[in-house]
């Protein structure tokens, strides 16, 4: 009897095997466009939900094409699965997702297709300046920007009036200001938290003029001291020396959740993305909250920075290149694009951003703001020429690391841990064959 | 049974039939088990770049992790942990067996399910729930704070093992206090009965009956739990997302270490001298608790 | 120790050994640890009654405004095309045929231990006793360039072969053969005629089957329970167990980016999870005590 029931277990798990086993396509592309003769599945890797939204109308466009939309993780988890995949030299997705930083990773040691054997170039004018230099590497093109963050100032204005704050701070010295006014309301009352967030002390830094990081082929440089990065490093000490951040609070946590929807933390300096995630986090504050563009280090000036975006690439090992061509192109830039920007994706091309509809958004959320205005104004504010060292999502991990003293129990200053982390990110990238200084 | 009738019979039996036994399970180990630890303690002599590809680097790996004192970090505070979660754990499991054996309960069955309960919650599961209600802004600690007054956060830097040593104990204690119980229940009562007649309390049977017939079971059990504390992972790995501050790092413990070190940084080869180092060392520490139980074991 | 009134009104000589006098002192103690054990539970019982947004907004140890828990079951069946029960059947699967196999050959290697000579059979129980210590991640990594080499990452292989061998498994079987099995029997047996195998199958096995449930049951709980080789292993979520697809629920909310905020979903969904396990506990209980009775005994 429990053999029967083992011999019925085993056939089960072949019969599964089998299945999954008749679905990839092995034979190679034919050089000329898009085959259309032969049956062709496309593995797609993206923790961006908005995808699958294009699938449809591309099969409808190619019958013998078949999309398949995984989640194979968000950020980290998917490129350890792609780095994987791509030393077990199978199971190589034609499509994946990447953060904008994470793309020198795979493209400078050669992992993702040069996409300018497709065109890409032509289309380049149709985005955002700073996000086609995201997906520019050395030059050529190695993905194309699917999702885009630009930094805005999301507050909560009811706390703020009730902090005697009327308008949203425009520049950083108002939102100081603002910052001692909520922290005179007492109790947990902060303007924002930040612990160890590095995306948000960059995006200040960004704005600003800063470049701490220059990269040239396998060729990086790491420098805190400019001008623009000195400003930013300096002011956001003179924040955490005040207590007027909240540093016992990290960004996506439960206790932020809960200090979002309750108010005690008034705003989020963050990517425009948080428009889709901020509802559900703080339900109670519902229709408090607003957008505003970013605060500025200069009255009258019109700058500004990211804080997250991604882009889809074609790994150099997929197997049909040309067709995953013709779906990245056509659910990032083409007809694909729409049914995804109608599910909430955000994107950075400049037909959209101008586009009425979207302009018009609103939500309730957000008092019917029609933020879309501001969002996309910020995108095209974003300042060009900045670069992330390709061993950046190593970088991110160890400046938690190196910060948590700063953080946990205000040990040393912002400088210091910059320093340190700059001295641990010359040792790992240099060990790890670049050449770091 | 007497070891000379046992070797008699043996004798006849032919070598074959044993080997075709073990086989399965032993093909299986090998390509499960040595093969994977054969290739881990391969590739950690060599360096994988992102630039410039695979390099032997010979015992490199392991000078770097001698004096790389993230290591040592992590490595001591779990040995710290272990010394000082493990007896807590199984100082409660004994007391649990005890008080459940005695049959002195009211309700002795209900016990002996709930407190091994937990022991089938899997870690994430655990972990969510531990990491919710320890939170400070609300649950438990939140509203005992709020009624005490007082501001303890159960995930700061300094607290967070402890409460990660709550939510180990919370998992484990019930699996070994099923394993000293049924060591006890393995005594013989007329013991207990002989032990009265001549006079002896409840107190005396404990000492000299009871604690004595768990020795064995406590070198199972202490072996189990110094692997288990030393491979801690899930927990930290889980709770590094869901709270605030709590002061985990990428290092902080060798195990998280090691998977950081293969998954973040692709520094494969120094995980695996890592992964090789701490098992190196578990298997010495487990072997030292060990000697003795093993060499009855192997007698028989 | 103290006892209660209602326990002094009983006739004093219905205390034995056997059935000695109630502590309520000692219930009560044992009772507060009891408590410890269920705390969690409750929390997630309750917890799992709520929508989201009253899990964001209300205590932790109390109902929400409203009863949300059919609906979070019915959304937790629903959410991302149902694939909850498709993570729950690949968790069957793999527990059910993962254990089968493990027990099997763990009885197999057991007996042969027990009850066979062969070469190298110290150095081999030593060896497999010294796995147990060797951290997961030391395995991880090999093990998974190894399977990928054979193509068989991301597929159910890829979890159920490690799973078939259970060194423990293998002891249980191996210490209770030894006392379970009369060399006696055996060898009347061989006398008789029979091959070894079925000497293996008809006499020695059925002797063996409390020990045999206590290991199934074992196997079930880690395989069950297995989080860090499917996190590494599988990359399609169709082959997801329980816990790997929880864990991306969990993550979806706590990624900066377009994810989605389920908390609910994933706290129903851990709810769901555990039913089977505390149902197989509850149900089964005697076969943990009974089996860890054997390994557990010195000589």
């Amino acid at each position: 009897m429990k053999k029967r029931i083992l011999a019925a277990a085993v056939a089960t798990v072949a019969t599964l095997v089998a299945l999954t086993g008749c679905t990839g396509s092995s034979d190679a592309p034919s050089s000329a466009g898009v085959p259309t003769d032969k049956p062709i599945t496309l593995k797609v890797w993206s923790w961006d939900g908005t995808v699958k939204e294009a699938v449809p109308g591309f099969e409808k466009l190619y019958p013998n094409i078949t999309v398949d939309v995984i989640n194979a993780g968000s950020s980290t988890d998917e490129y350890t699965a792609l780095d994987n995949a791509i030393q077990a030299g199978s199971g190589v997705p034609d499509i994946a997702m990447f953060e904008y930083f994470s793309l020198p990773l795979f493209a400078i040691p050669g992992k993702l297709t040069d996409l300018s054997q497709f065109g890409a170039e032509d289309i380049a004018s149709d985005y955002v300046d700073a996000a086609w230099g995201n997906v520019t590497i050395d030059g050529k093109p190695y993905a194309l920007p699917s999702d885009y963050g630009p930094a805005a100032l999301f507050y909560n204005q009811a706390v703020l009036a009730e902090a005697g704050v009327t308008a949203p701070p425009a520049t950083w010295d108002e939102f100081y200001e603002a910052a001692k006014k909520v922290r005179a309301l007492g109790g947990d009352h902060y303007i924002t938290n930040d612990s160890a967030d590095i995306f948000l002390l960059l995006s200040l830094i960004w704005e600003g003029g800063g470049r701490p990081f220059t990269v040239d082929g396998s060729n990086v440089t790491i420098d805190f001291t400019d001008a623009g990065t000195t400003r930013a490093v300096e002011y956001w000490q003179k924040m955490l020396d005040e207590d007027l951040v909240n540093t016992k609070v990290s960004g996506w946590s439960d206790d932020w959740n809960r200090g979002l929807n309750e108010g005690t933390i008034a705003t989020q300096i963050i990517g425009s993305w948080f428009t889709s995630t901020l509802p559900e986090r703080a339900p109670d504050a519902a229709g408090d909250f607003r957008i505003a563009p970013l605060p500025q280090w200069e009255a009258g000036e019109a700058s500004g920075s990211e804080n997250g975006g991604s882009a889809m690439a074609i790994p150099a090992d997929a197997k049909n290149k040309e067709a995953a061509y013709a779906f990245l192109e056509y659910f990032t830039h083409g007809d694909g694009l729409q049914p995804r920007i109608d599910a909430g994706a955000f994107v950075p091309k400049l037909s959209n951003l101008d586009d009425e509809e979207f302009l018009a958004t609103t939500n309730e959320f957000f008092g019917d703001q029609k933020y879309n205005e501001v969002l996309a104004e910020s995108s095209k504010n974003v300042a060009t020429g900045w670069q992330y060292p390709p061993f950046f999502g190593w970088a991110r991990t160890s400046y938690e690391d190196v910060s948590a003293p700063l953080y946990n129990s205000g040990k040393g200053t912002l400088a210091d841990v910059l320093e340190t982390w700059k001295q641990r990110s010359i040792e790992y990238g240099n060990e790890q064959g670049f050449t770091v200084e | 049974m007497s070891s000379t009738t046992t070797n008699a019979l043996r004798v006849r039996t032919r070598p074959k039939v044993g080997l075709l036994f073990i086989a399965p399970f032993a093909v299986l180990f090998l390509f499960v088990l040595i093969i994977p630890i054969g290739y881990s303690a391969y590739i950690s002599l060599f360096q994988n770049k992102l630039i410039g590809g695979n390099a032997f680097v010979g015992l490199d790996n392991y000078i770097k992790l001698f004096n790389d004192p993230q290591f040592y970090d992590g490595a001591i505070r779990v040995v710290v942990f272990t010394a000082i979660q493990v007896p807590i754990m199984l100082l409660s499991a004994i007391a649990l067996a005890l008080a459940i054996d005695s049959l002195r309960l009211h309700g002795t069955k209900f016990f002996r399910v709930i407190v091994f309960l937990p022991y089938a919650i899997p870690a994430i599961v655990s972990t969510l729930m531990w990491g919710f209600m320890l939170g400070i802004r609300y649950g438990l600690i939140g509203s005992l704070n709020e009624a005490a007054g007082t501001s303890f956060d159960p995930f700061a830097p300094e607290t967070t093992m402890i409460s990660i040593g709550v939510m180990v104990t919370w998992g484990f204690t019930g699996y070994n206090m099923l394993i000293f119980y049924a060591a006890l229940r393995a005594v013989p009562r007329e013991l207990y009965e002989a032990a009265a007649i001549d006079g002896a309390n409840e107190f005396h049977i404990v000492r000299y009956i009871k604690l004595p017939a768990l020795r064995g079971s406590l070198v199972v059990t202490v072996i189990f739990s110094i692997i288990g504390t030393f491979q801690l992972f899930n927990e930290p790995n889980i709770l590094a997302t869901l709270v605030s501050n709590s002061g985990i790092t990428s290092y902080y413990t060798p195990n998280l270490y090691a998977y950081n070190l293969a998954f973040t940084g692709s520094q494969q080869g120094y995980a695996a001298a890592l992964a090789i180092v701490m098992a190196l060392f578990t298997i010495a520490i487990a072997y030292v608790v060990q000697i003795k139980g093993m060499k009855n074991v192997l007698n028989k | 120790m103290s006892s209660t009134s209602s326990t002094l009104a009983r006739p004093k000589k219905l205390y034995t050994l056997s059935n000695p006098r109630k502590s309520t002192t000692l219930t009560l103690l044992t009772g507060l640890f009891a408590l410890y054990c269920l705390l969690p539970m409750v929390w997630l019982v309750i917890n799992a009654t709520k929508s989201q947004q009253d899990f964001v907004s209300s205590f932790g140890l109390a109902f929400g405004d409203g009863f949300a828990l059919w609906d979070n079951v019915v959304q937790v069946f629903t959410f991302q095309e149902g694939i909850f029960a498709r993570w729950l059947l690949n968790t069957v699967l793999y527990v059910v045929v993962g254990a089968l196999v493990s027990t099997f050959l763990a009885a197999l290697g057991g007996y042969a231990l027990a009850k066979h000579d062969f070469i190298g059979k110290r150095v081999f129980l030593l060896v497999v006793l010294g796995s147990i210590s060797v951290p997961g991640i030391a395995l991880a990594i090999p093990q998974f360039l190894l399977f990928a080499q054979l193509g068989i990452t991301n597929t159910p292989w890829a979890i159920l072969i490690p799973s078939f061998i259970n060194p423990f498994g293998l002891y249980l079987m191996w210490v209770f053969t030894a006392q379970a099995v009369p060399d006696g029997l055996i060898e009347a047996a061989r006398i008789d005629g029979a091959g070894e195998f079925r000497i293996f199958r008809q006499i020695a096995f059925p002797l063996l089957a409390p020990a045999t449930v206590t290991v199934l049951l074992f196997s079930f709980v880690s395989i069950w329970n297995n989080y860090f080789l499917p996190l590494i292993m599988l990359k399609d979520p169709a082959w997801y167990p329980l816990t790997i697809g929880i864990n991306q629920w969990n993550k979806l909310g706590s990624t900066a980016g377009n994810g989605e905020l389920i908390q609910n979903l994933v706290i129903t969904a851990s709810l769901l999870t555990i039913i089977p396990l505390v149902i197989a506990f509850l149900s089964l209980q005697r076969y943990w005590q009974s089996g860890l009775a054997l390994g557990a005994i010195k000589d």
